[in-house]
């Protein structure tokens, strides 16, 4: 029940974010990728098949208010989601520089993948490369920040149920 | 639970199985599936939400534009003024050539409370719906120009499709000149605008404005849309490739005013 709140509480949070202030941050060329940032934290707190049904979950989401190409971000969020829970059994999770990397890989896939299906086919290449690394610089650091900081506020570290239970599971 | 899910080794694989396979399914099939109502519904649940968050970013903007609003007052105060000379000489002048007269925009002004769609904006929720007596088709501007119009209409708010939706299309012309073009979204070689179908023999220029057409049935006549920012030639070199820069700051709306659209021939949604 707890990890259901969790779940709901950081997607609505994810989405609110990504229709409001993103948004503004966006226009002026801070590319926040806050879906790929939630499905990674979500994966490596809960492991590849809580990661896989969240990131299905806000993609879903993501989808429904997009209008356009249901199951686009669904598909690559709920493959981002398993494959980072999947790895996050062999990881330090609570390392920042795993984080930075995590990050930065999700929001790359998360990215190319969801702007390929706004440009033309293979002719609009330059401008998503760009947009894809810029979002990958900007959101990994921001989201390793917002991780130390929850972690520093909280006074225990994130992932510490997560790599117990995993060990359990194992 | 353990009765219904696999064994947990499993578990993860079948889940991303089923997972993929209804995302894959959702994307042959979910433009012809009914939307519409999980989105009002999700438009409903994070209005409030919408509102909060944007509370903080509208009074920070507030003392800003208020000091920018008084400069632009006393602007167009002058400026109405020499222009309420030139529209009485103008209405002269249409009479005595048996024009017809213009018809004043009736203004509903309306809160943008989310943007959705990437990487670049594609639709908004507007703090406005039926209730308020938006219709679906009504013109959506900005004191910059024109943003788009009402797709989807609830109780209480309504969607709008911006120009840079890919299924937008609004017929325009060039105001200067009267060359007339279909302004669409377009994702090569980078997300833009352009003014499509204008001929190679018709002359524009980069900075011209440009307005929507007399000749659009959705929206009314004049509505500045965009000046001329890129001109070249289409692969076909038949026509112009004309790129514009849009009037309204699509990416950075906070209020807008919804347009009654002009009444729709039988058929014609």
């Amino acid at each position: 029940m707890r990890a259901l709140g969790g779940l709901i509480l950081l997607a609505v949070t994810a989405l609110l974010m990504r229709s409001t202030a993103l948004t503004v941050l966006a226009a002026r060329g801070i590319v926040l990728d806050a879906l790929a940032f939630a499905t990674v934290v979500w994966a490596l707190r809960t492991g590849e098949s809580g990661g896989a049904t969240f990131g299905f979950v806000l993609g879903l989401a993501a989808d429904l208010d997009a209008a356009h190409w249901l199951g686009r971000h669904a598909l690559v969020l709920a493959l981002i989601g398993y494959t980072i829970g999947r790895l996050s059994r062999t990881l330090v999770r609570d390392s920042a520089r795993t984080q930075l990397v995590l990050v930065f890989l999700a929001t790359l896939v998360h990215e190319a993948w969801a702007v390929a299906f706004e440009l033309g086919g293979l002719v609009g290449w330059r401008y998503l490369a760009v947009r894809v690394l810029v979002a990958g610089l900007w959101t990994a650091p921001a989201g390793v920040l917002l991780l130390t900081l929850v972690r520093q506020g909280s006074g225990q570290p994130l992932f510490a149920d997560a790599a117990l239970g995993s060990r359990q599971a194992a | 639970m353990g009765g219904i899910l696999p064994p947990p080794d499993r578990r993860g694989r079948t889940l991303l199985g089923i997972y993929a396979g209804i995302s894959v399914v959702l994307l042959l099939t979910g433009d012809h599936l009914p939307q519409g109502g999980l989105r009002a519904a999700g438009a409903f649940v994070f209005a409030p939400l919408d509102r909060a968050v944007l509370v903080v970013d509208r009074l920070s903007a507030a003392w800003r534009e208020n000091e920018a609003l008084h400069h632009r007052v006393t602007e167009l105060e002058l400026e109405v003024s020499r222009l309420r000379d030139a529209g009485a000489e103008n209405q002269r002048l249409r009479d005595s050539l048996g024009l017809p007269k213009y018809r004043a925009l009736n203004l509903r002004p309306v809160e943008v409370l989310a943007m959705s769609g990437e990487p670049i904006p594609s639709a908004a929720t507007l703090s406005a719906g039926a209730r308020q007596g938006v219709k679906v088709g009504d013109a959506v501007v900005t004191s910059e120009g024109l943003v788009g119009r009402v797709g989807e209409v609830y109780p209480t708010l309504s969607r709008v499709v911006l120009l840079t939706d890919p299924v937008a299309a609004v017929a325009c012309e060039v105001e200067s000149t009267g060359v007339q073009g279909i302004l669409k979204f377009s994702g090569t070689p980078y997300p833009r605008l352009v003014l499509s179908g204008v001929p190679v023999a018709d002359t524009v220029r980069v900075h011209q404005r440009v307005i929507t057409s007399g000749l659009s049935l959705r929206y009314p006549r004049g509505i500045p849309v965009g000046t001329i920012a890129r001109l070249g030639l289409d692969p076909t070199g038949l026509t112009h490739d004309i790129e514009i820069a849009p009037a309204a700051r699509l990416s950075r709306l906070r209020h807008a005013y919804v347009v009654p659209g002009p009444a729709m021939p039988d058929g014609v949604q």
